[in-house]
């Protein structure tokens, strides 16, 4: 009797043991739980499909509020005279309206700042992980797009937070941060660069993305406008090299773009009203490069740029008077503002994205071939040779207009109808405000009867040209200077 | 060969025990008289000489006595000591009767023992379940108020089935409410614990409060023990942190089969507001509204005249307004109108046998409580069987299924929704309608004598038509095999599974308040948790050769856990504005949110506890656990926690018997780690690239699937960690009628959870990091016991009284306001809710307007708020809490009465800027506090300032300040309750009933206060910020006990 329980008592020590032993050896399994919707970072590109996803993922943070779905688009305009936040409004975008942004208060900035890196972040990714996957077209290709957009950030980036290149090179840019946080880990603070550094990475990238991105027949993503082209990468970079007052690159690369990237301009009223009442992206390369895909299942509802324009939305930005009547009765432009009404006072209602009420609303704009070709336009009459320019300038204005002859002018005032021509054409498009920082020129920003009667004109001397870098980053990073001013 | 072997041991061992006399061996099972368990560490000892020993926690004895011995004497704490003689037999199983106190406080139960009392060296308490059974309380967290010092309950929503803050020794943690909560046991289970809903939770979420433990049914609780130091929590490890409650349901008892029927019934309605906080009536409100125009226009320019406005032209302005308000017109009483009259019901039937081998309890309760809000309710039905089987000498299996089912309604709360029925009796005005003249509800949204389309709407039209339900699922199931091995040896397997379910369904309408601009909207969610545990276990006891009644206990075990959460939710909007009734998700036409992911974790344990008794005088215990888990990086995924402990009783000191004062006194003391792993949630130390965002948002883009780094993680984030020292001594006078305990203790809380700053240009702003600490000290002083005790007469009294100290010691941004709040401190050597605030300075008697203190010196005033200085202005959380529970009991007729206090703190509310002054005057009501005391002349000496439309010269004049710090302090009788037991009734026993007792019960029948400006209940959430939640509810009942 005593003996059984003594072997029992074995066998159970023995089991017991095993357990432990067993136990021991599965715990780290045990221990690995796997969340169901994410994957661990180190091992989330192991393939072409899973770097698609990543771009995917890259896009959709660009597509933000805090980024290109409204704050850049908004801030270029509004900073400059094309646009204004009506007094009836929901609070938004007041400071950037009364020039009264600083260092800790400013959203706007601190959206820019950390968005702009969390979607380098995205695009780092996939450049470190994409070079481990060969270079088979659709890898070469996603790779390219990661590149182009990293560089479309940072030309956001510097600009609105570095001091124009073309009013000094050297000056402090952003700090260049070009391999995943996670690599490095999370303890580095990083310093600014000087712009001109940031702008040859810039180039650089883009010459990457132009070489990596396949030509062959019809590679991945090349036909749709939601996605980065080899001849966008080439787009983005004729506006790097315009932004750095490199004419000759500029030239260059647009020329490229408008000679090989098969891109057409609407010929007619209804093709033009046409894909602007689109909510699509195009397939036929019509006027779009890239834009920011918002469909029907993926948008951003009310805080999207269409929302803060259409009156069914939050509506509290219009276009200036002095931009309304830049447009001649005929031209197709003026078609997109509606003179309408706001809170019962008489208010241009900006109509360019006109989709917010339904629910596949506007996709975002980035960049379209108008710009490529008022940018050949530019380039072309800053180096002297007013014929080219004057060619693809009234290419674009005789098809915006059909009653309008063509510019004739020289010298300055061809320079200038270039000028005026960027505004009415890439009006609520975000890119206002760079063409006067960029040739270091006055804004002067009209009254509204509607408006707010602050902050009239913004001298070149004005700090606020540059937004402020924000405070809670400098806490985070003491490294990084504060523009000068804040 | 082996069996030769064993006998050799065998012998070996019995001549060792036998080394100094011609003894006997004698066993035995001490059980209590009234119940049936058995009762470890009752001390067996031979009369008039020095052999004996103590029960193990089977209550089981093993004694060699001389063969000449007498009498065995057992003594026991609590319980009458009891003689028996020796005769011829080997086995002596004893009844002890309970002498005076009871018996849940002579053991110590937690999820891996059953440790005496006497020799214990931690801090604990347990609270009989008898005191709280009936009690017309949700949870039972809510009975748990004031019954054990330093455990403090917070239940400032009158939702039924809401959430309880729930603090042992203080805040142990700064993450969340729910990272500070202590761990949950119940019958060896560590549950999951908290609000558990994803409309709290989730995507999509508002306001609501669930509790995960709201199936629980008082009534099948046997006791609830309250771990609190090292020595008690670090045999929990990694979650021991928060202190550890423990619940042990009721178990069968060994002899006649009782049945037992009690059902309770009453009425509720709304704990009174405080004097200062009553509303306007309509003509208060439209002599205020008129006063503050007219006060406003007497000094704005008419910009048609240019000049400014004229006596009659301000008449004509304010006549118009009154007109466009409709204040001309009839008004109604909101808070009437959104109360109702409650009602409360339970009913529990419990069965209660057994005999040697096999013991059973099985009950069945229902719960009702119908809130004073409307559309606010839970109804609960409750089941639980418990079963003990003894098989063989050896082996022994428990048993036991606890189920139960909570529907539960919950209106939207707070002020931040326009549907919230408590919210909108005070923003509505009281002359916005809530019935049009016909009887019928209005539901209009145009003109100002209705509703606004964005602001409160008509709360009883959201009654009506929307609905916020709960249907909360849990079958709680363990089984324990116990396995004597041989003689001291004892394995123990225990398993134990949780599954609980969620189905959260939501309608908001198309019509009026928070989903109107979405054209209604519904979410329908599930949530389903299944949590397992197995531990296998071995105790061992060793008794020192050659000294009686020295012992070592010994236990070591090897646990895994694994709790596995699945969530589900769509969410839609636009349903069709005639068809009020369909509310399905499925109905509405635009899908918005379709959500499903898991939240898994896992736990892996191995533990061990020594414990040393020399004669009960003397006792040591230590503890190590080891603990990994999923939660932590993989940098530091296992942590180790020990403690130890002494106990010195010094009543068992020979010099003792000297002295007549005291008749028990024990020291005690005890250090030690412990973690929590409450702060993290299940994935976050895992840097992830997610195909969602961590708000349930697809990262697709284009319609196909994208993934984007979007959790930073941190591989060495892990459990925040505590240090524990107490230092405790428990004295016991007349004959242990009266006991008194004091605690001291100092908790060093390191590693805590915050996010720190990381330089933006690596893509995110901030990481989790173990970087925080902070203390928490305090004492802890209880009374327990029968300080008078006649033959008809009997006094019974708990009283407890606890003072925390919490201090910040470091943090990421120390010195800083506090980031979870803008109006709290957060600085080194402040308490963590330090209220940080302009001063206020009164009101300027010649002219009404508003005044602060510049700075902290209060020598000069300024009438510009933003001028003024934000200083510390003392903490949010109470200082001194304790409660006072006493029943008299005279022949049959008993008397409860329980308070409950709180002290030391400052209370503010979060709206306090839109129901003061004139400021904010056509979108609230006001506190009639602000109306009785506004400036109105000059010299006026008052500290409400000039009634003026938009605050006029003092625009801030309600923005927060010291003005909105109350005192927080109050005295709640929390319960009272009166009843007789018809004992003895000849009649009664004739038809079968052996017991009758019937009652009748008041909760919250009154509060005492002792700030005369006080607008709300002064029992506000830990963070003392009282917000529109559903206010507390005054119950009256009357209930019966039968029994079979």
């Amino acid at each position: 009797m005593r003996g059984f329980k003594k072997m029992k008592l074995d066998k159970i020590i023995y089991t017991l043991l095993a357990c432990a032993v067993t136990a021991t050896s599965c715990k780290k399994s045990f221990l690995d739980e796997q969340p169901s919707t994410a994957v661990t970072v180190t091992q989330s590109i192991q393939t072409p499909n899973d770097l698609a996803d990543a771009v995917n993922g890259m896009y959709n943070t660009m597509k933000n509020t805090m980024l290109f779905g409204r704050d850049i688009p908004v801030l270029g305009d509004l900073l400059a005279d094309n646009t204004y936040v009506n007094q009836s409004n929901s609070g938004r975008y007041l400071n950037d309206n009364n020039y009264t942004y600083a260092a800790s208060t400013s959203a706007e900035a601190s959206d820019i700042f950390s968005q702009g890196y969390y979607s380098i972040l995205q695009a780092n990714r996939v450049i470190y992980e994409g070079r481990k996957l060969g270079t088979s077209p659709d890898v070469s290709q996603l790779v390219g797009e990661a590149y182009a957009a990293r560089a479309l950030i940072y030309l956001e980036l510097v600009n609105w937070f570095g001091t124009p290149y073309t009013v000094n090179p050297s000056a402090p840019g952003v700090p260049l941060v070009t391999v995943p946080s996670y690599v490095t880990g999370f303890s580095a603070k990083p310093t600014r660069a000087t712009v001109s550094a940031v702008y040859t990475k810039i180039i650089s990238d883009l010459d990457s993305a132009y070489a990596l991105m396949p030509t062959g027949s019809t590679p991945l993503h090349a036909i749709n406008s939601d996605y980065i082209a080899k001849y966008a990468a080439k787009a983005i970079e004729a506006r790097a090299y315009l932004y750095e007052g490199d004419y000759a690159n500029a030239r260059d690369a647009a020329l490229l773009v408008v000679q090989n990237g098969s891109y057409s301009l609407a010929t007619t009223q209804s093709a033009f009203t046409g894909f602007w009442t689109s909510p699509t992206a195009t397939t036929t390369k019509l006027e779009k490069i890239f834009e920011l895909n918002q469909n029907a299942s993926n948008n951003l509802g009310n805080t999207g740029l269409d929302a803060i324009f259409s009156q069914a939305g939050y509506g509290d930005i219009q276009a200036t008077t002095d931009l309304y009547n830049a447009y001649t009765t005929t031209d197709f432009r003026r078609t997109l503002i509606i003179d309408g009404k706001r809170a019962g006072a008489q208010a241009y209602i900006i109509n360019k994205f006109p989709n917010y009420s339904n629910t596949d609303k506007d996709e975002t704009p980035v960049i379209r071939y108008a710009e490529v070709i008022l940018t050949l336009a530019e380039s072309y009459a800053r180096l002297g040779d007013e014929a080219n320019a004057k060619i693809y300038l009234n290419q674009l204005a005789k098809l915006r207009d059909p009653s309008f002859a063509g510019y004739t002018s020289t010298g300055d005032q061809l320079k200038t109808d270039i000028l005026n021509e960027r505004r009415k054409e890439l009006a609520f498009e975000g890119l206002r405000f760079f063409d006067f920082t960029r040739l270091n020129l006055p804004i002067v920003r009209p009254a509204q009867t509607q408006g707010y009667a602050s902050y009239p004109l913004v001298p070149i001397t004005d700090y606020r040209r540059i937004l402020p870098i924000p405070q809670s980053e400098r806490d985070a990073n003491p490294n990084v200077t504060q523009n000068p001013g804040y | 060969m082996k069996q030769k072997l064993l006998i050799f041991f065998l012998l070996g061992l019995f001549a060792l025990n036998n080394a100094f006399a011609q003894n006997r061996k004698i066993t035995g099972v001490v059980t209590g008289a009234d119940d049936g368990q058995p009762l470890p560490g009752v001390s067996v000892m031979v009369q008039g000489t020095k052999v004996g020993t103590l029960t193990d926690g089977d209550g089981k004895f093993t004694l060699n006595v001389p063969t000449n011995s007498g009498t065995l004497v057992f003594t026991f704490i609590g319980y009458a000591t009891q003689n028996l003689t020796i005769t011829g037999s080997n086995t002596y199983n004893v009844k002890l009767a309970t002498s005076t106190r009871q018996l849940s406080e002579v053991v110590v139960q937690d999820s891996y023992g059953t440790q005496s009392k006497k020799s214990y060296t931690g801090s604990a308490e347990t609270v009989s379940g008898a005191r709280n059974e009936n009690k017309p309380f949700s949870t039972f967290q809510q009975a748990l108020q004031g019954e054990v010092a330093g455990v403090a309950v917070t239940s400032s929503s009158g939702q039924p089935g809401a959430n309880n803050q729930v603090r042992i020794r203080g805040l142990g943690s700064i993450t969340n409410q729910a990272a500070a909560q202590p761990l949950y046991v119940i019958d060896g289970m560590i549950v999951n614990a908290g609000d558990l809903s994803q409309r709290t939770n989730g995507a999509n979420s508002s306001s609501g409060s669930s509790n995960a433990l709201a199936g629980i049914n008082e009534n099948d609780i046997e006791t609830i023990t309250v771990l609190k130091d090292a020595s008690a929590t670090a045999i929990y490890g990694s979650r021991g942190s928060n202190g550890v409650i423990v619940i042990t349901t009721k178990r069968g008892r060994n002899g006649k089969t009782q049945i037992r029927f009690d059902a309770e019934l009453g009425k509720s309605n709304n704990v009174p507001l405080p004097v200062a906080g009553k509303l306007l009536t309509p003509d208060q409100f439209k002599t205020f509204f008129d006063e503050g125009f007219r006060n406003y226009y007497s000094s704005q320019i008419n910009p048609a005249t240019k000049v400014v406005y004229t006596p009659a032209e301000i008449t004509a302005n304010i006549a118009s307004l009154d007109n466009t308000y409709a204040l001309t017109g009839p008004g109604n009483d909101w808070v009437k109108l959104v109360t109702k009259n409650g009602s409360q019901q339970q009913y529990n039937v419990s069965l209660n046998g057994g005999d040697e081998k096999t013991k059973i309890f099985s009950s069945v309760g229902y719960f009702k409580q119908d809130a004073t809000i409307i559309k606010s309710y839970l109804e609960r039905v409750t089941g639980l069987i418990n079963l003990d089987h003894t098989i063989s000498k050896s082996f022994s299996i428990t048993t036991g299924i606890n189920a139960s089912n909570v529907l539960q309604n919950t209106p939207l709360q707070g002020s931040a929704y326009y549907s919230s029925p408590w919210a909108s009796a005070y923003f509505l005005r009281p002359f916005q309608m809530a019935y049009n003249p016909d009887g019928t509800i209005n539901s209009s949204v145009t003109g100002n004598a209705n509703f606004p389309t964005s602001g409160n709407s008509n709360p009883l039209y959201i009654a009506a038509h929307d609905s916020r339900s709960l249907y909360q699922t849990r079958i709680l199931g363990n089984q324990t095999i116990r396995w004597n091995i041989v003689d001291q040896l004892k394995y123990t397997g225990y398993a134990s599974a949780d599954y609980q379910n969620l189905e959260e369904t939501t309608f908001l309408n198309p019509i009026m308040g928070d989903a109107r601009s979405l054209n209604g909207s519904g979410t329908s969610a599930y949530s389903r948790y299944f949590n397992w545990l197995i531990r296998n276990q071995l105790d061992y006891r060793y008794d020192i050769p050659g000294i009686e009644n020295f012992f070592i206990d010994a236990t070591v075990g090897y646990e895994a856990q694994r709790s596995a959460g699945y969530l589900n939710q769509a969410y839609a909007t636009g349903y069709p504005a005639t068809q009020p009734t369909l509310t399905a998700v499925g109905v509405a036409s635009t899908p918005a949110t379709a959500y499903q992911a898991t939240s898994n974790y896992t736990f892996d344990a191995v533990y061990s506890r020594v414990g040393i008794n020399f004669k009960n005088r003397y006792s040591l215990s230590a503890s190590l656990r080891n603990d990994g888990s999923s939660r932590f990086g993989t940098a530091k995924q296992f942590g180790t926690f020990y403690s130890i402990g002494g106990a010195w009783n010094i009543d068992q000191e020979t010099f003792f018997g000297t002295q007549k004062v005291f008749t028990t006194a024990k020291i005690r003391s005890s250090y030690g780690t412990t973690g929590n792993a409450n702060s993290l949630t299940n994935y976050q130390w895992r840097p992830t690239a997610g195909y969602t965002t961590s708000t349930g948002a697809t990262v697709a883009y284009n319609s196909s699937s994208g993934q984007a780094y979007n959790t930073i993680g941190n591989v060495n984030l892990t459990w925040e960690s505590q240090k524990k020292f107490d230092l405790g001594t428990d004295f016991g006078f007349f004959n242990d009628r009266l006991t008194f305990s004091v605690d001291y203790y100092k908790n060093l809380i390191s590693g805590l959870i915050s996010n720190a700053a990381v330089a933006w240009e690596l893509g995110f702003t901030q990481q989790a990091q173990n970087i925080g600490a902070m203390r928490n000290q305090g004492v802890e002083f209880a009374v327990k016991g029968i300080p008078v005790k006649t033959r008809d007469f009997t006094w019974n009294v708990n009283f407890n009284l606890a003072h925390n100290a919490n201090t910040m010691t470091m943090l990421a941004n120390l010195d800083a306001a506090n980031p979870l709040q803008t109006s709290l401190w957060l600085a080194r050597g402040y308490d963590y809710y330090t209220w940080y605030s302009r001063q206020y300075a009164g009101v300027n008697p010649s002219n009404g307007n508003a005044l602060w203190y510049t700075d902290g010196t209060k020598t000069a005033t300024t009438t510009n708020y933003s001028a003024a200085q934000r200083v510390p202005m003392g903490q949010a959380d109470p200082k001194i809490i304790s409660g006072f529970n006493n029943s008299f009991t005279f022949k049959g007729i008993t008397l409860s009465v329980d308070f409950y206090g709180s002290f030391g703190n400052r209370i503010s509310d979060s709206w306090s800027y839109y129901l003061n002054d004139g400021t904010y005057l056509t979108g609230s009501n006001k506190y009639v506090y602000t109306f009785n005391n506004r400036w109105t002349t000059p010299g006026q000496i008052t500290d409400v300032p000039k009634d003026v439309y938009a605050g006029g010269s003092s625009s801030s004049s309600s923005s927060f300040s010291s003005r909105f710090l109350y005192y927080g302090d109050f005295i709640r009788l929390k319960n009272a309750s009166l009843g007789y037991d018809f004992k003895n009734i000849s009649y009664l026993n004739k038809i079968g009933i052996s017991r009758l007792y019937l009652y009748g019960r008041a909760t919250n029948l009154y509060t005492k206060t002792y700030d005369k400006r006080l607008p709300f209940d002064p029992e506000v959430p830990v963070n003392g910020f009282s917000t529109l939640d559903l206010p507390q509810v005054r119950t009256f009942t009357i209930g019966l006990n039968v029994g079979l």
